[in-house]
């Protein structure tokens, strides 16, 4: 029984490695092919390298305290990667290495979204958090962290270190996997073979409804960051409206519809309560939701 | 043996025991005379108790000479054992009650005990027997002494940050019920203040008078010199007195009883009193110069010091960490670091000491401890002792400036490596205070991705591959087919009729051809029978039933029965009773006539798969 058991184990192991790899070369197969993606791998990895040189001599220049002719470098670069992206070949390193180029221009809103739309590509780059919280503590909002605690990101792990793609195939290989041992369930009836099924099944169901979770996440709530320095959020869709509350370039918010040239946003701010006491000493911040519109202009989504 | 052993040790226990009270007994036996109060009108009655304090098995103590006097009534003897913390203390009392009967000053003379040969004496009491009052106010007893508070300090000088003992004592006369107590603390600005233990709860003696005391203690530091005041403190409390109700009715009664009344907290009546204390001023004189050590930094106690090193072989630039230990008594908060004399500074690099305070004793005055822990490192080979300690420090007990010296320890330093020097932290006055963290210099971002195998177009959806469409659907197909092919197989081996249904067909065709081949040899006979037995033979397995109840009329039922045309089940019906007759009978008819036979049978089995 226990033989039977590693041997299915190596099995399932063997093929989900090799169906790892199959779908990796189905990605590159699928890229070659894909109608949308106008740009060859090719030309991709070419203009990237060429954005990445010009970075890289922008700070060299930045160091130089030559900033006049970085800031040309460093526009170039943004436009090239702006350029590979525009053609529909999209990768986690292009927006983190857009992301840096427009910090390094001053552009935090635009960073700050790069940065958030290479997150979902790479939710498990360290380098990329690390400059996201950096750009997100130099934005003028010091707006309340909506992150995830550490505790839930420690148990539901696979949700938070897989992006979409990844998760997709996840549950294909249980799938495949599960659907591997029924059949042989069915031909060789192995009653043993139920509770591994069981197992399995029990994983493509969490698997599922995390990717039906994240897509959710991602596309059916619009998220997006304000990229002008300075937005007036008004009470209506219009200049007519008074101005609300007013946030700065980096700020994220949630956008819940729109009309003509104007979103309906909610953001996060904190309010403070003076509740110091002589024995606690601290000051309470509690976290406040504040709706309004601002223009479509003055915000880009994620 | 055991039951004598247990039994030596229960003696044993019994004379330790008792040898123990009979010890505390025998120890501090005192005569104790107090009264009720010592002025009083010539209608009121004086309650004198003589107390014998650490025996209960005295005589009565001789009645004391007491002039204006008479004895009412008395002695009413108390014995009182009471245990605290695992002390013993034992009492017994003698309760006098006297009648004054002239007016003035008199003294209660002393009374006298002899116990074992021990003669013990107690104090003389003033008495003042005054006129009786005119009004009823004035025969209410005097608050003012039964209940008072005292602030005192135990030195009138001080030295600067020498340690004084504030102590504040709230009398009430033993038995007063008290309640409600409510204690604000003297103002004391310009010292720094520490508790000093718990509250304490004794009795004491004044005026012939025994009170109760509560007394509460705190350490003061005085922090500048010159005259300094203590404000006065304030005590409230409440005054309980129990009101004896008039009883008007029978229920009264019954329930006027001081059981229901202390249940309920009826009857009793509170008043009010407050008590402030004189305030107190304090001379607190600044330490002398004269002496004055140079690495004094104001530490004012007595002290004592301990040092010790963890490691002794070091390597070059290696710490090794330096324990101070200060304890004694004093503001052990205040006291600052030892200092270290180094023959030469470059001997040793010095970081500044961590420091722990820890407060050891706060029974009678603050006593504690103050460890201070020093990196130091070496910077020479050569170096064989640590520096020397030296801890000064002003003893107001003696006047004199103290210091204490602690010789240096041995070390033994190696050679160390040779490290590149990586200059993380801005040199400066502030860089040894920083040398534990690697400072940050500037926040900026970390350097863009450059690795090209990775750089795959992340954009598509993997679900919109075709290898995953058809991973999706071929092992669902494949799962399905194989689930019906297995059922299927097993119906085959496990239902008769299931699998005689499924053969059928198969089984006919087989005789249908082998009727054709009769057709082609024209053997009419095999041809009928083979045709005959290729219908009936279909018709059973389809049915389930034996061929011989295949015949015309039963299959042409059982058609019917199924659901199948009237004019298949009569041709079927037909052609089988034809098919019989004729491979019997030896008319077989005109090769055409088989021809059309054979054509019949097949169009008729092919139906009848169509339908059944």
């Amino acid at each position: 029984m226990k033989a039977r058991l590693c041997i299915l184990f190596l099995f399932i192991i063997s093929f989900s490695e090799c169906w790892m790899q199959i779908a990796d070369c189905g990605l590159l197969k699928s890229e070659i092919r894909n109608p949308k993606s106008e740009m060859s791998r090719d030309a991709a990895i070419k203009l990237f390298t060429d954005a990445n040189e010009k970075y890289m001599q922008a700070s060299k220049l930045i160091a130089a305290r030559n900033n006049q002719e970085a800031e040309q470098k460093l526009k170039d670069a943004a436009l090239q990667y702006e350029i590979i992206l525009l053609n529909g070949y999209k990768n986690g390193q292009i927006y983190y290495n857009l992301g840096n180029t427009c910090y390094r221009q001053g552009e935090l809103g635009k960073s700050i979204l790069n940065f958030r739309r290479a997150q979902r590509l790479m939710p498990r780059n360290t380098d990329l958090d690390a400059n996201l919280r950096l750009v997100k503590n130099s934005t003028e909002d010091k707006e309340v962290s909506s992150e995830v605690p550490v505790v839930i990101r420690r148990i539901l792990f696979w949700f938070f270190l897989l992006n979409q793609n990844e998760l997709i195939i996840l549950a294909v290989s249980l799938y495949v996997v599960l659907m591997m041992l029924l059949f042989f369930l069915i031909i060789l009836k192995y009653s043993w073979l139920k509770r591994i099924i069981i197992g399995f099944s029990t994983g493509l169901f969490i698997a599922v409804v995390s990717l039906g979770v994240k897509g959710y996440m991602e596309h059916a709530i619009s998220r997006g960051v304000i990229i002008t320095s300075k937005c007036q959020v008004r009470y209506g869709p219009g200049e007519e409206y008074e101005p609300k509350f007013e946030i700065h370039d980096g700020a994220e918010c949630v956008i819940e519809g729109e009309k003509d040239n104007w979103y309906r946003v909610y953001v996060y701010v904190g309010v403070k309560q003076d509740t110091r006491s002589k024995t606690s000493g601290e000051e309470k911040v509690d976290k406040e939701i504040r709706r309004g519109w601002l223009p479509k202009k003055n915000v880009d989504i994620i | 043996m055991v039951k004598y052993v247990r039994y030596f040790s229960f003696l044993i226990g019994i004379v330790l025991i008792f040898g123990y009270v009979e010890k505390t007994f025998a120890q501090d036996i005192n005569l104790v005379a107090t009264v009720d109060r010592n002025v009083l009108t010539l209608n009121d009655r004086l309650q004198l108790t003589l107390t014998i304090n650490g025996t209960q098995d005295a005589n009565p103590p001789s009645f004391p000479s007491i002039d204006g006097f008479t004895l009412l009534y008395g002695p009413k003897i108390t014995a009182q054992t009471s245990i605290v913390n695992g002390v013993v203390s034992v009492s017994k009392g003698f309760t006098y009650v006297l009648q004054p009967t002239a007016k003035g000053k008199f003294v209660i003379g002393p009374s006298t005990v002899e116990y074992k040969g021990k003669v013990c004496t107690s104090s003389p009491i003033n008495v003042e027997v005054v006129d009786t009052p005119q009004s009823s106010q004035s025969a209410s007893p005097d608050l003012e002494k039964l209940v008072f508070v005292e602030l005192s300090t135990d030195k009138n000088e001080a030295y600067i940050y020498e340690q004084v003992v504030l102590s504040f004592k709230f009398y009430f006369q033993k038995g007063l019920p008290i309640s409600d107590i409510d204690y604000a603390a003297p103002a004391t600005k310009n010292f720094m203040e520490e508790k000093l233990g718990d509250q304490r709860q004794y009795e004491e003696i004044r005026g012939g008078i025994a009170y109760s005391v509560l007394e509460l203690r705190t350490a003061l530091f005085p922090m500048v010199s010159g005259e300094l005041a203590v404000s006065p403190a304030r005590l409230k409390c409440n005054l309980v007195i129990q009101q004896r109700r008039q009883q008007d009715t029978p229920i009264d009664n019954l329930f006027n009883d001081a059981f229901f009344d202390d249940f309920f907290g009826r009857g009793q009546k509170r008043y009010p009193m407050e008590r402030v204390t004189g305030a107190i001023s304090l001379k607190v004189k600044p330490l002398p110069d004269q002496g004055k050590p140079k690495d004094f930094n104001g530490a004012v106690g007595s002290f004592n010091m301990d040092a010790s090193i963890k490691t002794q072989h070091v390597k070059v630039g290696d710490p090794i960490t330096l324990s101070m230990s200060v304890y004694g008594d004093g503001n052990i908060q205040t006291i600052s670091e030892p200092l270290l004399v180094l023959n030469n500074e470059k001997d040793f690099k010095l970081y500044p000491a961590e420091s722990s305070t820890q407060i050891t004793n706060r029974d009678e005055v603050i006593r504690g401890r103050k460890v201070f822990s020093k990196v130091i490192e070496p910077q020479k080979t050569d170096l064989k002792f640590t520096p020397v300690i030296m801890f000064s420090f002003f003893d107001p007990r003696t006047g004199q400036y103290k210091t204490i010296t602690k010789e240096p320890m041995p070390i033994v330093v190696e050679a160390g490596e040779q490290e590149m020097p990586i200059q993380l932290t801005i040199s400066g006055s502030n860089a040894l205070l920083q040398k534990q963290q690697a400072q940050i210099l500037i926040k900026d971002i970390l350097p863009i991705m450059t690795n090209l195998s990775s750089l795959r177009n992340q954009g598509d959806s993997v679900y919109k591959n075709p290898f995953i469409i058809a991973c999706l659907s071929f092992p669902a197909i494949t799962v399905i087919a194989s689930f019906f092919i297995t059922r299927h197989k097993e119906r085959l081996q496990t239902d008769i009729g299931y699998a005689r249904n499924k053969r059928a067909h198969a089984i006919a065709k087989k005789r249908l051809a082998k009727a054709q081949f009769a057709l082609f040899n024209n053997t009419p006979a095999e041809f009928y029978s083979s045709l005959s037995r290729a219908m009936a033979d279909y018709l059973a397995d389809k049915f389930n039933i034996s061929a011989a109840s295949a015949s015309g009329d039963n299959v042409s039922v059982l058609l019917k029965q199924r659901g199948v045309g009237d004019d298949i089940a009569e041709d079927v019906s037909h052609c089988l009773t034809n098919f019989d007759y004729r491979r019997f009978s030896k008319d077989g008819g005109t090769k055409n006539e088989m021809d059309q036979s054979l054509k019949l049978a097949e169009q008729l089995i092919t139906k009848l798969e169509r339908q059944l």
